[in-house]
């Protein structure tokens, strides 16, 4: 059965060992630098490996890509944001700051994906690459003016003494488009781009030969990290839970759609695509709410991103976007 | 026998991610020094697990003349009003050397 060979994809298993090992409460621990270390690697690596490749893409589908990842970017958290708000489970403001979780993305579930994808020997398009840089952001943005729409509408329209946050609009757009992540991932794919053939080969076994291990190790602490959250599931609750499983659904078939529809991708880029439309961020997103939106609970968009939606992605998700992708692809 | 002299020292427990506004607040209110520390740990917001930038917490100690106290709490107080967990605590000490405590960072 190839869905099961799928997931002994060993920065599964090494996921699963970390999850493993916290519900057994192993004394296993990574430094904490470590897992700074672990995401900038992987970023560099990714965005030499990319931008190498982008180097000869073709400017009208980069363009392309990037218009439709601002379009995911913004659709997703408002459809997020709508089904939280039906749920009744939460107010508008943690609504808000969940909502921009899900416009976001996610680059661990990108590179299982990939790692996922190298496995079954299936080449993909280069260009989702772009639109992961590009969706960083824009959710941020849509997560910020729901929250302050939410907080006019609680005070009739007129912003209540000490409860406009202490962050400014423009402060927070810089902080969304220079986010560390996002920086380091462009300029590792624009270096690639431009350096000689000959430089970036000489950068093995950096860029592909240890891509694999240390994601791995990645793999491996965020499993722990998914196994800490775990432990504060019921603080969500199971309605909110459900919201952390359908909403990568819904955003995955989104992006299926976008990547063979609207970008005419293979069954490679489509499935990337649909993983980009589905995972949820954890990295620039969280920070970014806690700033602008400090009414919402992180233990509510945290336990969903990382214990719920990325656990479901990176075991049920990926497979199931493939096959999807798969049927749309075969189908055209 | 060293003499020590009182002043109060002011612990403030947060998210890392108010670091900035934290060193501002401690910069504009006139104090000689702070001493921040990583921690992680658990409350109101969840478990803080120090493994991301977003759920680790930091630590600040402040120490600071008795009357330059109060402005530094109308800023703590103010980020409390906009929402933001922050546990605050003081505490009176006893210091060697009072003259450094009276030199403002930014003075």
């Amino acid at each position: 059965m190839s869905s099961l060979s799928n997931l002994l994809l060993p920065p599964v298993l090494f996921f699963a060992l970390g999850f493993l090992a916290r519900l057994i409460k192993s004394d296993l621990r990574f430094p904490p630098d470590l897992a700074s270390l672990l995401s900038i690697y992987l970023l560099v690596a990714i965005g030499l490996h990319g931008g190498f490749e982008l180097g000869t893409a073709e400017l009208g589908t980069a363009l392309a890509s990037v218009l439709w990842a601002l379009g995911l970017g913004i659709v997703l958290p408002l459809l997020g944001f709508g089904l939280l708000m039906a749920t009744r489970r939460v107010d508008g403001l943690n609504a808000a700051a969940i909502a921009a979780h899900y416009g976001s993305v996610s680059a661990g579930t990108f590179l299982t994906a990939i790692a996922y994808l190298g496995n079954l020997g299936l080449d993909y398009e280069r260009y989702p690459l772009i639109m992961l840089a590009v969706m960083e952001s824009p959710a941020i943005v849509i997560g910020l003016v729901l929250a302050t729409w939410m907080r006019r509408r609680a005070t009739g329209g007129r912003p209540a003494p000490g409860s406009e946050p202490d962050v400014r609009f423009s402060e927070l757009v810089h902080e969304a488009f220079t986010n560390g992540s996002v920086v380091l991932l462009i300029g590792a794919m624009a270096i690639g781009a431009v350096a000689s053939p000959k430089a970036v080969t000489s950068l093995d076994p950096f860029v592909s030969g240890i891509f694999m291990g240390m994601l791995c190790l990645f793999l491996l602490d965020m499993g722990m990290e998914a196994g800490r959250r775990f432990g504060d599931f019921r603080r969500v609750g199971v309605v909110l839970g459900a919201f952390g499983l359908l909403m990568p659904l819904i955003g995955g078939t989104i992006g299926v759609a976008v990547g063979h529809y609207g970008l005419g991708f293979g069954v490679g880029g489509t499935t990337l695509v649909a993983v980009l439309g589905a995972s949820a961020s954890y990295i620039a997103v969280p920070p970014a709410m806690r700033l602008a939106v400090p009414e919402a609970n992180p233990s509510f968009y945290l336990t969903l991103a990382l214990g719920v939606t990325f656990p479901f992605n990176v075991v049920v998700g990926i497979p199931l976007y493939h096959h999807l992708a798969e049927l749309v692809v075969a189908a055209a | 026998m060293h003499r020590l002299y009182p002043e109060k020292l002011v612990t403030v427990i947060t998210s890392e991610v108010l670091e900035d506004r934290l060193v501002k607040a401690v910069r504009k209110r006139g104090a000689s020094g702070y001493t921040l520390l990583r921690a992680c740990g658990a409350g109101s917001e969840g478990l803080q697990s120090g493994m991301l930038w977003v759920d680790t917490n930091l630590l600040l100690k402040v120490i600071l003349p008795p009357e330059r106290l109060p402005g530094l709490l109308d800023d703590l107080e103010a980020l409390s009003a906009k929402g933001h967990h922050l546990t605050v605590f003081v505490s009176d000490v006893g210091v060697l050397g009072h003259e450094k405590f009276e030199q403002p960072l930014d003075g």
